[in-house]
């Protein structure tokens, strides 16, 4: 397990109780609760880890990402919130990130926790294949990321990572798979699953349309027609879009991982009957 | 070997333990990415260990960087990694050759502690280098095309290689221009 350090908490309600004991003093009730915030390391009296809910709610708030499991690939598709034409257009993308050659995850959330976890599932993926040389289980990778957050809402006294994850990727035990996790440190299997704002709407609207055995391109689809009524935008245009799927080449029988070019993602979307005029600047 | 916008890596087969031959398929080349790759002769364990300690940087570089290493940042990275074990090294001499900016061909060699060594012709290492260097020096004229250079880096390699017993059982040749990899097998004496 990580090594945090210990720090201790006053309690913010009186100051001169260094480190207080909740279960101490009882105060009114109506105040009980507020108690049990401050630290992540305690249950409240109902059973409930209020930093990790608190950090759920913080994602609630960040752009919404989409990932639908077909039969020969994974789709992940993420909204970008802040479009601003101030914005230095950069290559990379914002929403999805390559974990591995087999693997990749897109994220909802705090940007900045989104990538200390990200650099650390690059290197345990690169560890796992330099003492295994070979790629590492897709199952594997996420539960040790999850691992990690966990660590964050049991011991040290640090907040948890605002950060939601879906990853997809492939391997040779399960092929193509798609995991959600949060910050809990929980994570499940999905064949689709949606993180993010909107998200309950979003997961509601994939259980209804999602068929097993669907092709990439019908995910494809699939997950635009979703996303277009559960964003907040009026106009869904390629700019506040990212597309990236993970698939098997069929030349040459790689996974592959590939992000989608604003060109291509227009065509989509008009191929969609979902483009609408860009408001005017 | 550099050639004209490309350049050509080779090695011998065997792989033995003073005098007995353990494998007549023994990889000594490894690619690093498309453009880049590196040999590494002496011991075998430390060879493979080490291309897969680089390769498990590289694909952090790649990630990180979205892009592929130059060949001159590989090799500072190879020299930096062999000077980490300055006290107990890899008994590795690696070559590294690869296509850089604009496919200008860079090659260099280095000792089993890093230190690096540019060239502009050619660069070799294994128990034959002494028969190599002659070969090379004789055999090397600058800006032949990927043909020439073929012939000509088979030649020198087959001719030393028989002069060492410990090197040989057939040769490996890679051929890397910019659009294209051409890998080849040579039948020398297999002995």
């Amino acid at each position: 397990p990580p090594h945090f350090p210990q720090i201790p908490h006053p309690n913010p309600r009186n100051p001169s109780l260094a480190a207080a004991d909740p279960s101490a003093d009882l105060p009114a009730a109506a105040e009980m609760s507020r108690r049990y915030d401050s630290r992540t390391t305690i249950f409240s009296p109902e059973g409930r880890l209020y930093q990790v809910e608190y950090a759920m709610e913080a994602i609630g708030n960040a752009g919404s990402a989409l990932g639908i499991l077909a039969a020969d690939g994974v789709v992940l598709v993420g909204e970008k919130k802040v479009t601003s034409k101030l914005l230095q257009s950069s290559r990379s993308a914002e929403k999805m990130y390559k974990i591995d050659s087999h693997l990749a995850c897109a994220v909802a959330g705090i940007m900045s926790d989104a990538n200390i976890l990200i650099n650390t599932a690059r290197l345990h993926a690169q560890r796992y294949a330099l003492s295994y040389q070979e790629p590492i289980p897709v199952e594997q990778l996420v539960q040790s990321l999850c691992d990690t957050k966990q660590g964050y809402t049991q011991f040290g006294g640090l907040r948890p990572f605002g950060v939601s994850f879906l990853f997809a990727g492939w391997d040779k035990n399960h092929g193509f798979q798609l995991y959600m996790s949060d910050p809990s440190g929980n994570y499940g299997g999905w064949k689709a699953a949606a993180v993010g704002a909107n998200s309950q709407a979003a997961q509601s609207m994939l259980k209804q349309d999602y068929k097993d055995g669907m092709t990439r391109e019908e995910a494809v689809a699939l997950a635009l027609k979703v996303l277009s009524k559960t964003m907040d935008s009026t106009s869904l245009t390629a700019d506040k879009l990212e597309l990236a799927e993970v698939f098997v080449q069929p030349g040459t029988g790689e996974v592959q991982y590939q992000v989608c070019s604003p060109d291509a993602m227009g065509k989509l979307l008009a191929k969609a009957g979902l483009t609408q005029p860009a408001p005017e600047a | 070997m550099v050639g004209k916008n490309c350049f050509a890596i080779a090695s011998d087969r065997r792989l033995g333990v003073q005098l007995q031959t353990v494998a007549t398929d023994f990889q000594r080349v490894f690619k690093i990415h498309g453009k880049l790759y590196i040999g590494l002769s002496g011991l075998a364990s430390d060879a493979q260990t080490l291309y897969q300690r680089l390769v498990f940087k590289h694909k952090l570089y790649q990630l990180r960087e979205e892009r592929d290493m130059k060949p001159e940042t590989f090799a500072s990275l190879v020299s930096s990694m062999l000077y980490e074990k300055r006290f107990g090294p890899y008994f590795c001499q690696p070559i590294i050759a690869g296509l850089g900016q604009d496919d200008e061909p860079f090659i260099c060699t280095m000792d089993c502690i890093g230190a690096k060594e540019l060239a502009k012709d050619f660069v070799v290492s294994g128990t034959a280098s002494e028969s190599l260097y002659g070969a090379c020096e004789s055999m090397y004229k600058p800006n032949m095309e990927p043909e020439e250079l073929f012939e000509t880096i088979s030649q020198a390699l087959l001719s030393s290689v028989d002069r060492d017993c410990l090197s040989g059982w057939g040769g490996y040749v890679l051929i890397v221009t910019p659009t294209e990899v051409q890998e080849r097998i040579l039948k020398g004496r297999m002995d």
